[in-house]
């Protein structure tokens, strides 16, 4: 079958490097947010790729700043889930590995602390 | 050593284990996600058209607006979704530009819904209330797909897809609420559109692929099973604002528990998909060739820019 006109165009463009290069998006919410990754886009330039991640992640979104890396300059940990694997229990490093102290509080009559009424505290005019 | 490759994808498959872009997976995982996602990348720029025409001819400001607001979420939508799409389609040698081409050519289809005409301000309506509806069913049924890079994506989209719900049912309940001619228009859009609707699920059977597509859980829900959710949900609304559904067969089997219906012509609407001959469709594609011919300079332009700089 003979191609149309239409058809040689887009084979022509095909053809071209017109390839553009993936970038990383990262957002930050706010002052006290950390860069969130959110997905990625296809731009032809780091600029470029920073008004497609606007259109395309903050149409309702609030933010305060926008990272755009490109892909190849991500360094991820290998997919082996023994990277990320536990020796052993760390409760001691949690709060939940000393759900105790509550009970042990109420025998002197007083009663267990936690960092959110800490917080409430001192905000507290 | 290939089958015990298989097997371990299987394995973590069956342990409800996420797969990502560059993890091992099959060839056929890959084709029918890929065949998946790139149709439905193509159909949210495609929903886009019949909705984007009535942005200037929307009754308010307001409306015009968020009728505005939607046509964008579609084409983010699309943006997001062939995202996905060309990270699957990269090992096959196949890029961005080449998935969008297809469009052109006629080589991806888009869903049936896309194809039709919205002649009057409630057609508007029912695509934003009946076809977002319908559409919204599948994807949240697709939310827990094991390709976790599609996931992740359908769970912005479904979260953008609460204030399409919202409004569409807002457009309705207008018309509802209005005169005898807007309630007149109203039915008459819902003639026009569901049947379009019914197919749009797909048929009851169960294919080969979409058998296989549930083995891989990339969907764990059949056709008819979405197809009778929809029901399920949307017939007692339609029936509450005093529409009737222009289907002399529907009822809730109580025995069976299955909502009954005329179905839709499969023949001639696999006939609308496959060849593009809905009323819109080769208006639709000569809309998305012009948009691509039109901005065929500003791709050349922003890539000579790249050239120059890296001199
Ligand atoms: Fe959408
Ligand atoms: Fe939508």
């Amino acid at each position: 079958m003979a191609m149309t006109q239409v058809e040689k165009d887009l084979v022509q463009e095909q053809a071209a490097d017109t390839s553009y290069d993936v970038y990383e998006i990262f957002v930050q919410a706010s002052d006290l947010d950390p860069h969130v990754h959110v997905g990625s886009v296809l731009a032809p330039s780091p600029e470029w790729a920073l008004q497609l991640a606007r259109e395309n992640f903050l149409r309702r979104a609030e933010a305060v700043n926008v990272w755009a890396v490109r892909r190849e300059d991500v360094h991820a940990t290998p997919a082996d889930p023994d990277w990320f694997a536990r020796e052993f229990d760390r409760k001691y490093r949690d709060v939940s590995g000393y759900a105790d102290n509550a009970r042990r509080w109420k025998r002197f009559k007083a009663q267990a602390m936690n960092i959110d009424d800490v917080i409430a505290d001192v905000r507290k005019e | 050593m290939p089958e015990a490759r298989m097997e371990a994808f299987m394995a973590r498959i069956q342990r409800g284990e996420k797969v990502e872009a560059h993890d091992w997976m099959p060839e056929d995982y890959r084709l029918l996600l890929l065949r998946l996602i790139h149709m439905h990348a193509v159909s949210e720029i495609m929903g886009a058209y019949p909705e984007k025409e009535w942005v200037p001819k929307a009754p308010t400001l307001r409306r015009k607006m968020s009728l505005m607001a939607k046509v964008q979420d579609e084409i983010g939508h699309g943006q997001l979704l062939l995202r996905v799409a060309e990270d699957l389609a990269a090992p096959l040698g196949r890029n961005r530009i080449e998935l969008m081409d297809d469009v052109i050519t006629g080589r991806i289809k888009f869903h049936n819904v896309f194809h039709m005409e919205a002649p009057t301000w409630a057609d508007a309506g029912i695509i934003g209330w009946l076809v977002d509806g319908a559409a919204i069913i599948t994807q949240t049924a697709l939310l827990d797909c094991s390709y976790a890079p599609y996931a992740r994506v359908l769970k912005r989209i479904c979260a953008e897809e609460s204030f399409h719900m919202q409004h569409g049912e807002s457009i309705i309940l207008s018309l509802a609420e209005g005169e005898s001619w807007q309630r007149e228009m109203l039915q008459d859009a819902l003639n026009r559109w569901w049947e379009a609707i019914m197919f749009f699920f797909g048929p009851p059977i169960v294919t080969d692929a979409a058998r296989r597509m549930m083995e891989y859980r990339i969907r764990s829900r059949t056709n008819e099973e979405l197809r009778q959710k929809f029901l399920t949900r949307y017939v007692p609304r339609i029936r509450s604002i005093g529409l009737e559904i222009p289907d002399s067969a529907i009822r809730f089997d109580e025995d069976a528990g299955l909502w009954r219906y005329t179905e839709p012509d499969w023949e001639r609407w696999s006939r609308v998909v496959r060849d593009n001959t809905g009323p819109k469709s080769q208006e639709r594609v000569a809309l998305r060739r012009m948009a691509h011919q039109d901005q065929a300079w500003v791709r050349e332009a922003l890539v000579r820019a790249r050239t120059a700089a890296a001199i």
